[in-house]
């Protein structure tokens, strides 16, 4: 038995409802894998950006707004925490290193942050692309995604900026009216791609955040930078990124500091929180996405059946003239068993050419590099439709190898 | 059941037998309605033999009832001595695949299928791959009917290419039983011939039994016998 030219003939001349059965099935398939792959693909980027900040210190206030201010440069005001906690834990053998964090103004759009030397590079494991690395108040190093060269000057203004590169109009206008005259910096390094939203910040040493606005700069010598911060007095700072030295002292740390009437956590309690609430929400709409699928292969399990009935006659010839009737089965399922298989693929690739634009999407609002990658969620999804699909075109290909009088036709 | 072959021809049995068939249509009750009614009736093999009458007189019925696509609700219809209505669905669909070759007055042809595909696919119901006698089997039908193009689709063909087409898709496995309505009713006088010739030889060359309904007289004149049939009853029986 070879149906193979009946196959071919079949879609030939079904080549409307084909296209009809094709396109129903990979919208089914297409919206099931945007989420799948999107959703995914969201979690690891912010985890992934999350992995440079072990432990952040902050002072008492939201966790959600320190981890979001610090880690995603979503920033808002923060309060100050007593400089002196620097001094304190840089002198506690249970940390690795410490580095403040401090913001609050902005240069075209971009964030600037005061930091050290240190946590700009992670530690050595983001390199300076071009320029080297600041060396002294004034300095800066951009991200690299910031749209300023090497030797550039610029004057920040107050305020917090937003991750993403292309500021408006607006923007530009209240950043001039913030300016903080007399005050310029100079761009001496750009740093590699992190894949975070530090891509796309101005990092300036903290002391300059510090100078900026009237706070001193935290050293006992003038033009120091960098730690020890050894100031009688050292400025207030929004938070501190601290890595111990091993994960018990991670969690003893974390547990002294709260202790001490300060916010401190890992990054990813807060994330477990958001991805919680993503999970909470990519549930619900797989279950609406599921109900989605169900009416779309409904709707063709309807389609193929009324075709194959308007198609009697020709299955009836061909048991005519000596058609078994599982020649008759294996074409008619396979047509709808083909289309269903078509429309997976090109679904699958609708995914993710849809997940692709969203992830470019996310990316301008978030700073986020967000890598796509296929996993076994949207196998099983496609796998999922395409089964109960192919299960469905048996229906239409029973009716049609069923024994039809020829004469009544 | 086939006869060995040195039996004579005379003693053959019959390729098909009728005995006291009525064909109907329709539910039993008053809308039932009657379209063949045959008290006997034998057809022999290594026979052309005709079907003439007027429209309506039950011609087509008779073949369909022949092929097993119409059972009689009376009567018994035997094939080599074989009862028809005995057999189980898959039988009659295996003994008209493997012996019997339809010509359907309307052909029944799959239009997106090349004229070569339309002619071999009652050889793919049962086999996976088409061997080159095959063919060239059918190309060559397809050419003694003067079909030379047969890459053609169908779908773009006349009506007189498709009733030869549907000739030859009838006669590429060499049936014992060929079972042909009108085959000649679209075609012109040269074409008739073509066909006429064919199927005339296919008996001669195979001994098949060859029954052909027409309308067509010179077509009915080249049969080794003919039946006549008027309102659904036999009423005549001879040799042309």
């Amino acid at each position: 038995m070879n149906p193979l030219s009946m196959i071919l003939a079949d879609l030939r001349s079904l080549r409307w409802t084909a296209v009809v059965v094709v396109v129903l099935v990979a919208a089914a398939v297409a919206s099931g894998v945007l989420l799948d792959v999107q959703e995914r693909a969201f979690r690891h980027a912010s985890t992934r950006a999350a992995t440079d900040f072990p432990l952040v210190v902050g002072a008492p206030g939201s966790q959600s707004q320190l981890v979001l201010s610090t880690v995603y440069l979503r920033l808002d005001a923060l309060p100050l925490m007593d400089g002196a906690t620097i001094r304190r834990l840089e002198g506690d053998r249970r940390v690795a290193s410490v580095a403040p964090i401090a913001f609050g103004d902005v240069v075209k759009g971009h964030p600037v942050i005061g930091t050290t030397a240190d946590f700009a590079t992670r530690r050595g494991s983001v390199a300076v692309v071009e320029g080297r690395m600041f060396a002294a108040e004034g300095e800066a190093v951009v991200g690299s995604a910031v749209g300023m060269a090497v030797g550039d000057e610029f004057a920040p203004s107050h305020g917090h900026g937003h991750v993403t590169a292309a500021p408006s109009a607006a923007d530009l206008a209240e950043e001039a009216r913030h300016v903080h005259h007399g005050v310029t910096h100079r761009v001496v390094g750009r740093l590699a791609p992190t894949g975070g939203p530090w891509d796309e910040a101005v990092v300036v040493p903290i002391e300059t955040v510090w100078e900026t606005h009237g706070l001193g700069d935290g050293h006992a010598a003038e033009g120091q930078i960098g730690p020890p911060f050894d100031a009688e007095k050292i400025p207030g700072v929004p938070a501190l990124v601290v890595r111990p030295q091993s994960f018990a002292d991670a969690y003893g740390l974390r547990a002294e500091l709260r202790a001490a009437g300060l916010l401190a956590l890992f990054p990813a309690e807060v994330l477990v929180d958001i991805h919680a609430a993503l999970g909470n929400a990519r549930e619900a709409l797989e279950v609406a996405n599921a109900i989605d699928a169900a009416l779309i292969l409904l709707a063709v399990a309807a389609l193929l059946v009324t075709v194959t009935t308007l198609r009697r006659h020709r299955h009836a010839v061909l048991r005519a003239i000596g058609a078994p009737w599982h020649f008759v089965f294996v074409e008619v399922w396979a047509v709808g068993a083909i289309l269903v298989g078509l429309g997976c693929a090109i679904g699958c690739g609708l995914g993710f050419g849809a997940a692709s634009v969203f992830a470019r999407l996310l990316e301008r609002m978030t700073g986020l590099t967000i890598v796509l990658e296929a996993g076994g969620a949207e196998f099983a999804h496609v796998a999922i439709v395409f089964a109960v699909g192919a299960a469905i075109a048996g229906l239409p290909a029973v009716i049609a190898a069923r024994r039809v009088d020829l004469l009544s036709e | 059941m086939r006869p060995s072959e040195s039996e004579p021809a005379t003693l053959i049995s019959p390729a098909f037998r009728l005995e006291a068939v009525e064909v109907a249509f329709g539910r039993s009750g008053p809308s039932r309605r009657s379209a063949l009614t045959i008290d006997r009736l034998e057809i022999q093999r290594g026979r052309s033999t005709g079907v003439r009458g007027p429209s309506g007189a039950g011609k087509s019925t008779l073949l369909a009832a022949l092929a097993g696509l119409l059972a009689p609700i009376t009567g018994r219809i035997f094939a080599d001595d074989v009862d028809l209505s005995r057999l189980t669905p898959r039988r009659l669909e295996r003994w008209r695949r493997t012996k019997v070759g339809l010509i359907f007055q309307d052909f029944h042809l799959v239009d997106e299928l090349s004229l070569v595909e339309n002619v071999l696919l009652p050889l793919r119901f049962d086999r996976f791959r088409i061997d080159d006698a095959e063919r060239e089997r059918a190309v060559g039908l397809l050419a003694r009917l003067g079909l030379a193009d047969v890459a053609r689709r169908v779908g773009r063909l006349s009506r007189g290419e498709r009733q030869r087409v549907a000739v030859a898709r009838a006669l590429v496995r060499s049936p014992e039983v060929v079972l042909a309505d009108e085959p000649t009713a679209s075609l012109d006088p040269e074409s008739a011939t073509l066909v006429a010739d064919l199927l005339i030889d296919h008996v001669r060359d195979s001994g098949a039994c060859v029954v052909i309904a027409s309308h067509d007289a010179e077509v009915l004149a080249r049969t080794d016998a003919t039946l006549q049939l008027i309102d659904g009853h036999l009423v005549a029986e001879g040799r042309s």
